[in-house]
């Protein structure tokens, strides 16, 4: 397995959220401005990387019957780090965040590479699998808080740009509230992933015309 | 790995979880070590600037532990010269609301701050907003008196658009805060 192919899974074939549908739960539910999807990408992120590293180097200590527990106890470790960090030093994020981040647990992103990838991989192949992973999340959720804090409440950037106003850009009254509502997460990621199916079917086929 | 059910293999399930588990709470105590005191401050500049933005006075407020609540809602009540401060959780649509709320000594409200919320972006927020809708929205209690409603529940409480439950959650608050400053004369 190599890094660009590893690359292209995290990323594009076996993304995360839009082709194996991990991780719903946070996906769904805090992608409503640009600083939540990206927050909680790179948080995401950073704790996938962590325990991928963990639970590759200690694979072949960690007896097979008692692994799944195991795991848990390394993931919730780094998760409850993270969350008390970002309590301490990003107070904002975590008050936006909320609940979602003690979330990050139960994950199924976080346990799924554990072990699918990492338990079989050594480290460092493992560090890339959760940075690609992590990226993929990233680029899906942001993709999504984007759209539907765009068409939502018709704001850019909600959370970081213009003192947390974010840029208005469709006048106040004229936005779809409903994309905002959990109603609206369901809908935003159901065309996600068909336009994103859409893409890759073309590219597949135009590969295989070459 | 073969299963195998001797006690010396069971005792090496044991140990094993038992080490990484130790490792992980000790890491852990490590991070609160150092993140502890920031929280902590945090969370005290967030209640002090809840009470200064309800309380003209609020550098002579002391927390008062003697109470009566029937709500339920009340989690603190502080006494300055002007009036109460009293901190009171709701709870709104996306969980419970921490607000302050200023009473003067006549039972009218003084001020309302919200402290912590999670309510959806752009709808329940707005209460706790910086903006003017938000400002406009928390600024209406300030003087009312008595047992408060949102319009549509045939009260004067001007409700956020599209975010009526955390308008009556927030209208709650102001109600349980008032009858607790009722009961402390």
């Amino acid at each position: 397995m190599n890094i660009r192919q590893q690359c292209k899974e995290g990323i594009l074939t076996k993304n995360p959220v839009l082709v194996q549908l991990l991780g719903m739960c946070s996906s769904l539910a805090i992608t409503t401005s640009l600083f939540n999807g990206l927050g909680m990408g790179l948080s995401v992120t950073i704790i996938l990387i962590c325990s991928n590293v963990m639970i590759s180097a200690l694979r072949k200590v960690i007896p097979s019957n008692i692994r799944i527990a195991a795991y848990i106890v390394i993931i919730a470790g780094f998760v409850t780090m993270v969350d008390l960090l970002l309590q301490a030093f990003l107070p904002d994020l975590s008050e936006n965040l909320g609940v979602f981040i003690p979330l990050i647990v139960v994950n199924c992103i976080i346990l799924g590479r554990a072990e699918a990838f990492a338990s079989k991989n050594g480290v460092l192949a493992s560090a890339f699998d959760g940075l690609f992973m992590g990226i993929g999340y990233t680029l899906a959720i942001t993709a999504m808080s984007i759209v539907r804090e765009l068409l939502g409440s018709g704001t850019f950037g909600g959370g970081i740009l213009n003192g947390g106003e974010g840029i208005r850009i469709i006048p106040e009254g004229y936005p779809a509230m409903l994309l905002i509502m959990p109603v609206g997460g369901f809908l935003m990621l159901g065309c996600l992933i068909a336009a994103f199916q859409f893409a890759m079917k073309k590219m597949k086929a135009k590969e295989e015309a070459k | 790995m073969k299963t195998k059910n001797t006690p010396l293999f069971i005792a090496r399930l044991a140990l094993t979880l038992f080490v990484i588990c130790a490792v992980v709470a000790i890491l852990l105590a490590l991070v609160n070590q150092v993140t502890a005191p920031r929280i902590e401050t945090i969370n005290a500049e967030k209640a002090t600037k809840a009470l200064t933005a309800v309380l003209s006075d609020a550098d002579q407020a002391t927390k008062l532990d003697d109470f009566q609540d029937d709500t339920g809602m009340v989690r603190a009540v502080y006494a300055s010269p002007s009036g109460y401060a009293i901190e009171v959780t709701p709870t709104g649509f996306g969980g419970t609301i921490d607000m302050m709320v200023g009473v003067s000594k006549d039972g009218k409200v003084l001020g309302v701050s919200i402290i912590s919320h999670s309510e959806t972006p752009n709808l329940g927020a707005v209460a706790a907003s910086s903006n003017s809708k938000g400002q406009a929205f928390r600024e209406q209690f300030i003087g009312l008196s008595g047992a408060l409603a949102v319009s549509k529940d045939g009260g004067s409480v001007d409700a956020i658009t599209s975010a009526t439950i955390t308008s009556r959650a927030v209208t709650s608050g102001v109600n349980a805060a008032l009858e607790c400053a009722g009961k402390l004369g």
